[in-house]
């Protein structure tokens, strides 16, 4: 136990200020106490049923030490400054005490300004219990280790075994080490030639095959897209936005490929991680170093959009959370984002510290940049400029021509004379002489939103349009509307819109069903077409694209309407007769009046002439369009903040407290290197500042955690167990000395990880076989202490990858590029995901490449816990599920790859001599073994009545398969 | 800490119940958790399962369930106050409800005419009108009222009781998500995901229109072939696990085989509506005219059923996502709140009634809870330049029924006009505190350990709402 300083005080000094302290006792015994047992023990006392803001105000010393808060509860002798006070008083916003209570009896707080007044005298000796958070002193914050007991992994790790009274298991056999060692390292399977051959090389030096296999492993590009994985879970990559829209990001694989490229050139992960917060600034016109700022938005993203200022704000606030909260996680295993309301609850993180490090994001924004070396930005400027001018000269000179045609038409169409009123928005009527029709055709010329973007030119779109009901009125008394869908009219026509999951919606039978809800989105070609159930006779039309009556103002609703028309009829289909066109109406706006007399007026020869330029200016732009573009990657673009960043109270973003500087996190201030820069610093100095800070090799928190990570993807568990928290609620390290030993090997290594796969993979607790051992497992069941090597079950894409391999089936190469999808992507306004039914064979690549997005569902990945990668996945869930029995057994791919391996094994399936010949090929393509005699009867008793693929297909289902050791 | 490593689920729920939540749960997450728990609770039971129907896209409080009567004085008034910007812009003046309420039950509640058939229910419903959200936007909210959280990656509320009770009929999925005809909800599956919690829980996607994805035996295979077929991979998966001892998942993986045979043959024999008399398919309209109707209709049929077999959770949507046009596709009523409502309402209003009377005449209200939620509420103005209502998250109802719940009352108010909660402020935490409470669960206790906290479903807040406890 530790003894405040100030108890110390009290013990020494007590006799001397015996007088004055029994007054205040007495004052204390009588006033104060029952006023905290009353009002404040609820919450703040030992006995709290749930401590509040970890303050204890049941002993002398839990006044001393206080709450959460970081404040001063009492400054004796000055109620003014005692926070105490304050918050009785309700002078602290947010903090009025006791909690959703009236404030206390002015005769309470009158005596608690008086004991204070006294110097605060305080007779209660119990101590501060041990605090349920970590400190300063918390184990993960201290420096590295820099001299250790032992100088190998194996020596570390026996020295604890024997602690433990546990024993390390022998060496594997060969054939499982290999298997191990495989897919541990590159995430495939060795074919049973790789394993035979590798069995007789161990057999003649275990040191040397091994020593072999592992350089092989490691030099294999395969290594880096295994790997590469593992980095992109732990930094939430993900290849959607998420949230309610959920688009898809089509141009984040670049940042994927990075990643693997990176691992497999065994770039120092200091470098990596510079280049994740800061790569444009340190790499400028390098792609491959720029790329690495996807980093930052590669997380969920919100983009939605607001007209709700406080609403915008919230948002941006959480759009920047998740950057802090994968920065923090990713790199150094601190939950700062903990701090966003209030201090850490359980680590010494101020939530100042989150505020110092949002100063250094509050300039990234979410969005696309072009990512490209000088020489391309400039080969690019070199092809656009010359054809950019001409274009402009073109259309300059067109320009001249439209202008004067333009105001010979506008005198004309000043001059008309419309015979009939504009139409009516809320219903447009059309009469003629009574005509029989079977069919009736409304073609749309014109709309009232055509030359409203000011381009001119006598051509109308007629796209774009809405159209809520079109009537048709019967000639025979009394007037019925013979359009309607219950009288059994049919309404047919293009739509401009779709939703693939709503066939119905946005289509041209809502212009007939007697509702102004909906409308129909007029297509191209922009015609409706009624068929009538049998000939009408009828002799007006009415048309409309309101949404009521006039009384409602739907301004902002009903959209375009079709304003230059035709109505047509016909009996059979075929022949068509023009009964009512807008002829005669005033024009919609005068650019429409003016289109149409220009349509009138203009002559063949200017017809021509604008032709020919409009040929031209495609030509141009055509040429345009083929000059490579530069690449655009989802990598944030960046500009520095007007303001500065200011704490924020509770985390809300409306209510600011003082301003921050981008500085070095107080949670670390033991270690020797810090920063701070002014408010107003550059945005990219912030973000490098930051990120040379936190790969600083004084730092111990960011190679511990690496090196954690490392281990962790050897071993299935971390040395801490909590791989992304190193903070008081992750768990302790079953091998403390080990994590600082190999945290010092990867500084050392200049923060490159092949080295230290290799003293891993190298090493005896890595090589020792998983045999089980009851006795063992009862003292340590999941070996945590590693006498075994812990079996496990193979990752989601390994499965799959797997599966691929065996069945003959995966393309390794080409590496990289846009990934495949096993769901159907589509798009209206949000986005929906449906998992396919079939995958094709151009998905038949290694499952990294697969483009995770959010909130989706992909069948045999999600089944087998695939992360959302709606946050970080560290460390992955492992589950078993009859969901997963139901996939494997009956999803078409798993049929597909059952029928390829059974075509790989078969030569000639009628000849019952072959089949033994058969099944052990299966074995050794499926599993990389031969079969027993056992196994070889009962799958020739399977073969024989029900096919080959029976057999496949089970062989995939097998535990076999799926489990390792 | 966590030395302890012992992974059962039996002793995870005594330190729950111990409060002892930290240690025990960051160690859980090495261990496999099974597919089948105890069922054990914190304290016993009112209610065993729970019917989870969400009515996406924010459906409005003051034309549905809030009866406003100075909402129609004061029609065409500017509301007191500036005005205000709110989701999708500017707000014009008070606008009243487009239809009148009717006066319903013994308990005299004022609910919309649109809701003829729901309106026999309010003596059993406790309605809680003072629900508010943190967040204006469809996507973040529907996640938010599922899971208190207004960003994807955190578990669903049938996940949490998944995960806290597992399943009473392992033969068919713990958690169903039935979604409607037209497509997902705002923010899609998220709203029945696992989040962080281990992927069995999550919620399974199935419907009327939409069986179980790769239940069925391929169409290629005979049934004597995959008898065969799983005879034999039961024999080497025996074989095979004989010679790794120690590892309890290979056990566990070859009873995940078993229970998906026997899901099978549960899950097509529950989903086969075609067994139903017809005076029921009537009563719910799975044949009505207006096909989106019978859709939802059929799931509602279909809800029942997999209550009555044993399903703990089950959500049931009515309506979807936003699209080209909104409102069109879920409750969105921005423009054109009148014709809008007019098509939602009526494929809503007999199907759920319905079910509710089904339920209820053979006894399942004693077992089930049922809830009906959205993701917020509207504003009592209109939209400028539209007829429509914006979106309004300081205010929304919704109600509970079932097991465990007083009928017939009304929890919490909104203001004069419905536009802010006033009077007993309730949050999605309250309302999930409340859930957790009738299912025998501490919502203060259930809790998992997630990248450095642990998580909670009702965050760090939560009260239950003892008043509408029977």
């Amino acid at each position: 136990m530790r003894l405040h300083p100030f108890i110390l005080f009290v013990l020494l000094f007590s006799p001397m200020s015996s007088m004055l302290a029994n007054d205040g006792v007495v004052f204390f015994e009588q006033k104060i106490r029952p006023a905290l047992i009353e009002h404040c023990y609820e919450c703040h006392s030992s006995t709290s049923e749930k401590l509040k803001g970890n303050l204890l105000l049941d002993s002398k010393a839990g006044i001393e030490k206080g709450g959460d808060s970081g404040e001063t509860l009492i400054r004796p002798g000055d109620p003014d400054g005692s926070y105490l006070l304050r918050v009785m008083k309700h002078l602290e916003d947010g903090m009025e005490m006791p909690t959703n209570k009236p404030k206390l009896p002015d005769a309470i707080i009158a005596d608690f300004t008086s004991w204070i007044k006294m110097g605060a005298p305080d007779p209660r000796t119990g101590v501060v219990l041990e605090a349920k958070r970590a400190d300063k002193s918390w184990w993960s914050l201290q420096p590295l280790a820099t001299e250790f007991a032992h100088d190998s992994i194996d020596d570390f790790i026996s020295a604890k075994l024997s602690e433990k009274n546990l024993v390390g298991n022998p060496p594997a056999d060969a054939r499982s080490l290999i298997r191990r060692m495989s897919y541990d390292v590159i995430g495939l399977p060795p074919s049973y030639e790789e394993i035979v051959a590798f069995e007789r090389e161990y057999q003649k030096s275990s040191q040397v095959a091994v020593a072999g296999l592992v350089d092989r492993l490691l030099a294999s590009p395969r290594y880096g897209e295994r790997w590469g994985r593992h980095w992109l879970d732990v930094i939430r990559f993900g290849e959607s936005h998420g949230f309610e829209r959920n688009v898809i990001v089509e141009d984040l694989w670049p940042f994927r490929d990075y990643v693997i490229q990176s691992i497999n050139d065994d770039k120092s992960f200091q470098q990596l991680m510079i280049e994740h917060l800061a790569g444009d600034v340190i790499g400028k016109d390098n792609p491959s170093v720029e790329v690495g700022t996807a980093f930052l938005v590669a997380g969920p993203y919100d983009d939605v959009g607001n007209q709700d200022a406080v609403a915008k704000a919230n948002i941006r606030a959480a759009t920047l959370d998740d950057v802090i909260t994968a920065t923090s996680g990713a790199f150094l295993g601190l939950t700062i984002n903990c701090a966003r309301c209030h201090h850490h609850k359980f680590d010494p993180i101020p939530t100042e510290d989150y505020y110092r490090m949002l100063a250094a994001f509050e300039g990234v924004t979410h969005a696309r940049r072009s990512i490209a070396t000088q020489a391309e930005r400039k080969a690019l400027e070199d092809a656009m400029k010359p054809l950019n001018e001409q274009l402009k000269q073109l259309e300059l000179e067109k320009g001249k021509i439209e202008a004067a045609i333009e105001a010979r038409a506008k005198a004309i169409s000043e001059q008309t004379k419309a015979t009939r009123p504009k139409i009516d928005l809320h219903g447009t009527d059309e009469a003629f002489e009574a005509v029989e029709a079977k069919y009736l055709k409304f073609i749309i010329h014109g709309l009232t939103s055509d030359y409203q973007d000011g381009v001119k030119g006598k051509k109308r779109s007629g796209q774009g349009g809405k159209l809520t009901e079109f009537r048709v009125w019967s000639a025979d008394p009394p007037e019925r509307n013979v359009a309607l869908a219950t009288h059994g009219t049919i309404a047919t026509g293009a739509k401009s819109a779709t939703a693939e999951d709503f066939p119905e919606a946005y289509g041209p039978q809502y212009c007939i069903d007697d509702a102004l809800g909906e409308a129909w989105f007029i297509g191209s070609p922009s015609e409706l077409l009624l068929t009538f159930p049998s000939v009408e006779t009828i002799q007006r039309i009415t048309f409309l694209n309101a949404r009521g009556d006039r009384s409602i103002d739907d301004s902002k609703v009903r959209g375009s309407t079709p304003c230059e028309y035709e109505v047509q009829v016909s009996i059979d289909g075929k022949q068509w007769t023009t009964v009512a066109s807008d002829e005669g109406r005033e024009p919609w706006s005068p650019a429409h009046g003016i289109a149409k007399a220009r349509r009138a007026m203009e002559t063949v020869e200017e017809d021509k002439q604008l032709a020919d330029f409009d040929k031209q200016i495609q030509k141009i732009r055509a040429a345009i369009a083929k000059v490579p573009k530069l690449p655009q990657v989802w990598a944030g673009t960046f500009v520095t903040p007007k303001e500065p960043t200011f704490v924020r109270k509770g985390g809300d973003p409306m209510k600011l407290g003082e301003p921050i500087a981008p500085s070095s996190l107080q949670v670390l201030s033991r270690i020797p290197v810090s920063f701070e820069l002014k408010p107003n610093a550059e945005e990219g100095e912030r973000r490098l500042a930051l990120a040379k800070w936190i790969t600083h090799d004084s730092n111990p928190l960011t190679p511990r955690v690496l090196a954690n990570r490392v281990w962790q993807y050897h071993f299935g568990t971390g040395i801490v167990d909590s791989p992304s928290d190193f903070g008081y609620l992750g768990s302790k390290p079953t091998h403390p000395d080990l994590l600082d030993f190999l945290a010092c090997r990867l500084i050392k290594n200049g923060w490159r990880i092949k080295s230290l796969h290799r003293e891993i993979l190298l090493s005896k607790v890595y090589q020792q076989s998983a045999a089980y051992h009851e006795d063992f497992a009862k003292l340590d069941k999941d070996s945590r202490f590693l006498w075994r090597f812990p079996p496990r079950r193979l990752s989601a894409e390994e499965l799959r990858d797997t599966i691929l391999t065996v069945a003959g089936k995966m393309r390794l190469e080409p590496m990289g590029g846009p990934g495949f999808r096993l769901y159907k992507f589509t798009q209206n306004n949000v986005c929906t995901y449906f998992p396919l039914d079939v995958h094709g064979p151009e998905t038949y690549r290694r499952s990294v490449y697969h483009q995770n997005a959010r909130a989706s569902i992909v069948d045999v990945l999600s089944d087998f816990d695939l992360p959302d990668n709606a946050f970080a996945a560290p460390k992955r869930a492992n589950t078993t599920t009859p969901l997963q029995a139901l996939t494997m057994l009956n999803h078409s791919f798993t049929l597909d790859m059952a029928k390829a391996i059974g075509d790989r094994i078969v030569g000639n399936k009628d000849k019952a001599s072959e089949l033994g010949v058969a099944i052990t090929n299966a074995y050794r393509i499926v599993f990389q073994r031969d079969p027993s005699p056992k196994e070889i009867a009962a799958a020739s008793s399977l073969i024989e009545k029900h096919g080959i693929e029976a057999f496949s297909r089970a062989l995939l289902n097998a535990n076999e398969l799926l489990y390792l050791e | 800490m966590n030395e302890n490593l012992d992974p059962s689920r039996r002793r995870f729920l005594e330190h729950m119940s111990t409060g002892m939540t930290g240690v025990a749960l960051s160690s859980l997450l090495n261990q496999e958790l099974r597919a089948v728990s105890s069922g054990q609770t914190h304290f016993p039971a009112k209610a065993k399962q729970v019917l989870q129907i969400f009515c996406p896209g924010a459906a409005s409080h003051v034309d549905l369930w809030d009866h406003k009567p100075l909402l129609d004085k004061f029609d065409g008034t500017p509301m007191p106050g500036d005005a205000e910007v709110t989701f999708q812009g500017k707000n014009g003046n008070l606008m009243k409800s487009p239809w009148p309420f009717i006066t319903a039950g013994e308990s005299g509640k004022k609910i919309s005419s649109l809701l003829p058939n729901m309106a026999k229910h309010v003596d059993d419903m406790a309605f809680i009108h003072s629900m508010s959200s943190r967040t204006n936007t469809h996507g973040p909210g529907c996640i938010f009222m599922n899971s208190c959280f207004a960003r994807d990656g955190f578990p669903s509320a049938g996940a949490w009781i998944s995960y806290a009770i597992g399943a009473i009929n392992e033969n068919l999925p713990t958690y169903v998500s039935i979604q409607d005809i037209r497509g997902e909800p705002p923010n899609g599956k998220a709203n029945w995901g696992n989040g962080f919690l281990p992927a069995q829980f999550q919620g399974v996607s199935m419907a009327a229109q939409q069986p179980l994805r790769n239940l069925a035996r391929p169409a290629s295979i005979g049934p004597d072939a995959e008898m065969a077929t799983r005879d034999f991979l039961k024999f080497i998966n025996t074989e095979h696990a004989a010679l790794h001892p120690g590892n309890d998942e290979l056990q566990a993986r070859l009873s995940s085989y078993e229970l998906a045979a026997k899901m099978q043959m549960a899950a097509p024999e529950v989903s086969d509506l075609s067994k139903e008399p017809n005076h029921i398919l009537d009563m719910y309209g799975t044949n009505d005219s207006n096909k989106l109707k019978a859709a939802y209709a059929r799931n509602c049929l279909l809800s029942r059923r997999l209550l009555e077999n044993g399903v703990r959770f089950v959500s049931l949507y009515c309506a979807s996502r936003a699209s080209a046009v909104d409102g069109l596709l879920n409750w969105d009523a921005h423009k054109t709140l009148k014709s809008d409502y007019e098509r939602h309402c009526p494929i809503f209003d007999q199907p759920t009634a319905a079910l509710l009377s089904d339920m209820k005449q053979r006894g399942m209200l004693e077992d089930v809870l049922v809830v009906w939620c959205t993701e917020f509420g509207r504003m009592p103005t209109h939209q400028e330049g539209t007829s429509g209502r914006d979106h309004n998250p300081d205010a929304f109802t919704t109600w509970m029924m079932g097991a465990g719940i007083r009928g017939g009352v009304s929890y919490g108010e909104t203001d004069d006009f419905g536009r802010r909660a006033v009077v007993d402020i309730t949050s999605v935490y309250d309302f999930y505190a409340t859930m957790l409470h009738l299912l025998g669960l501490d919502h203060t206790k259930l809790a998992f350990y997630h990248n450095g906290a642990n998580r909670r479903l009702t965050d760090v807040h939560g009260h239950i709402l003892k008043s509408i406890l029977s």
